[in-house]
C-alpha cells in the first residue's frame, strides 16, 4: 500500500513537470525570436524574422 | 563534429544554422569551445538565448525551421538522419522558387526577386490585379529593407568585408528602385569613407586569418601570437577588438 502510494505520487510529480514544461512549438508552427543579445557572429542578424526566405537550423547542444 | 557545422560549411549561404548552449556555459566558455572544436569560422551563430523551446529531452536537438518561418521537422538529429538533409534540400530548393502557394500573376514577380531583381519584381507586382499582390511588394520591400539594416549593423560591428560583399548584392538588387537605391547609397558612402580605411582593412586582415586558423588548431600559439598582433597593428578598431577577445578566449582553460 505504501509502496502504491508513493509510486502514485512520484507519476503525480513526474506528470505535473511534464504539464509544467511550455511544449515545444509543433511542426508546421510558426516560430519567431528576437535576440535580446546578438550571437557570437551575428553578422548584423537580430531575430528570426530577418532571416524569412531561408532555412534555418537551430542546433541545441551543450558545451559540457 | 556536429552535423549542423557541415551543413553551415557547406551549404554557405543557402542556410542559417545557430548553435544554441543549452547546459548553462557563459558566452566566453562556450565561444572558446566552438573555436577549440574548429567548429568556428563559417556563417554559423552561436547563442545561449532559445528562439524556441527544445523538441525534447536530452541533448542534442535540433529543428529545421523552413523558408516561411514555420517549423519543418523537429527532434535528435542523428535519430531524423537523412530526413534531416533531404528536408533541409528541399527547403533551400523552395528558397529559390516562387512559393507553391503564390497566385500564377505573381509568380514571375517571385521569380524576378529571387533573382536579385527588386525594380523588376515590384513592376510585377503593380501590374497584376489579383489581391495578394499588395502583399507580395510589402513583403519584397520588407526583405530588402531587412538586409540593408543587417548591413547597417555590420558597419556600426566593424564587419566591414562582411557589409562590403552585402552592398554589393543589393546594390544589384535596388537597381531601378530609387527609395532602397538611396539606402544602399548610403551604407556605400559610409564603406568608402576614407576615415573607415584603416578599419576596413583590419576587417579584411581578421576575416583573413580567422578563415586561415579556425579549421587548423586556432588556438595553437602561432595562430594566438598572429592575432595579438593583428590587435595591435590594428588598435583601436572593432577588428582588433575581436582579435583581442580570440586572444582572451585563448586563455581559458579547456573544459571551464
Amino acid at each position: 500500500m505504501k509502496l502504491s502510494l508513493i509510486s502514485f505520487a512520484i507519476a503525480s510529480l513526474a506528470l505535473a513537470g511534464l504539464a509544467l514544461r511550455p511544449a515545444a512549438p509543433e511542426e508546421g508552427k510558426k516560430v519567431d525570436y528576437r535576440f535580446s543579445t546578438p550571437p557570437v557572429n551575428a553578422a548584423g542578424i537580430k531575430s528570426l524574422a530577418e532571416l524569412r526566405g531561408k532555412p534555418v537550423l537551430i542546433d541545441f547542444w551543450g558545451t559540457r | 563534429m556536429p552535423t549542423a557545422v557541415k551543413h553551415q560549411r557547406e551549404l554557405g549561404d543557402d542556410v542559417q544554422v545557430i548553435f544554441v548552449e543549452c547546459q548553462g556555459a557563459d558566452r566566453d566558455t562556450y565561444e572558446a569551445f566552438a573555436w577549440r572544436m574548429k567548429w568556428m569560422g563559417n556563417a554559423a551563430m552561436w547563442t545561449d538565448e532559445r528562439p524556441m523551446e527544445m523538441p525534447g529531452s536530452g541533448l542534442p536537438q535540433t529543428a529545421l525551421i523552413g523558408v516561411d518561418g514555420t517549423v519543418v521537422l523537429q527532434g535528435n538529429p542523428g535519430a531524423l538522419g537523412k530526413r534531416l538533409s533531404e528536408a533541409l534540400e528541399a527547403e533551400i530548393k523552395k528558397s529559390k522558387q516562387p512559393p507553391a502557394q503564390a497566385p500564377a500573376e505573381l509568380k514571375k514577380a517571385w521569380t524576378l526577386f529571387l533573382k536579385g531583381d527588386l525594380a523588376g519584381a515590384l513592376a510585377e507586382c503593380d501590374a497584376a490585379t489579383v489581391p495578394a499582390a499588395a502583399d507580395t511588394r510589402t513583403e519584397f520591400l520588407a526583405r530588402i529593407n531587412a538586409r540593408i539594416e543587417r548591413v547597417k549593423r555590420m558597419i556600426e560591428a566593424g564587419e566591414f568585408a562582411l557589409a562590403e560583399e552585402h552592398t554589393a548584392a543589393l546594390e544589384k538588387s535596388v537597381k531601378g528602385h530609387a527609395e532602397t537605391a538611396a539606402k544602399v547609397a548610403e551604407q556605400r558612402a559610409q564603406l568608402n569613407d576614407p576615415a573607415n580605411a584603416r578599419a576596413k582593412e583590419a576587417s579584411k586582415a581578421f576575416e583573413a586569418l580567422v578563415e586561415k586558423i579556425s579549421t587548423e588548431k586556432p588556438f595553437d600559439p602561432g595562430n594566438v601570437k598572429k592575432m595579438s598582433a593583428l590587435a595591435e597593428k590594428f588598435s583601436g578598431t572593432k577588428a582588433a577588438e575581436r582579435a583581442e577577445r580570440f586572444v582572451a578566449l585563448s586563455k581559458l582553460r579547456a573544459g571551464v
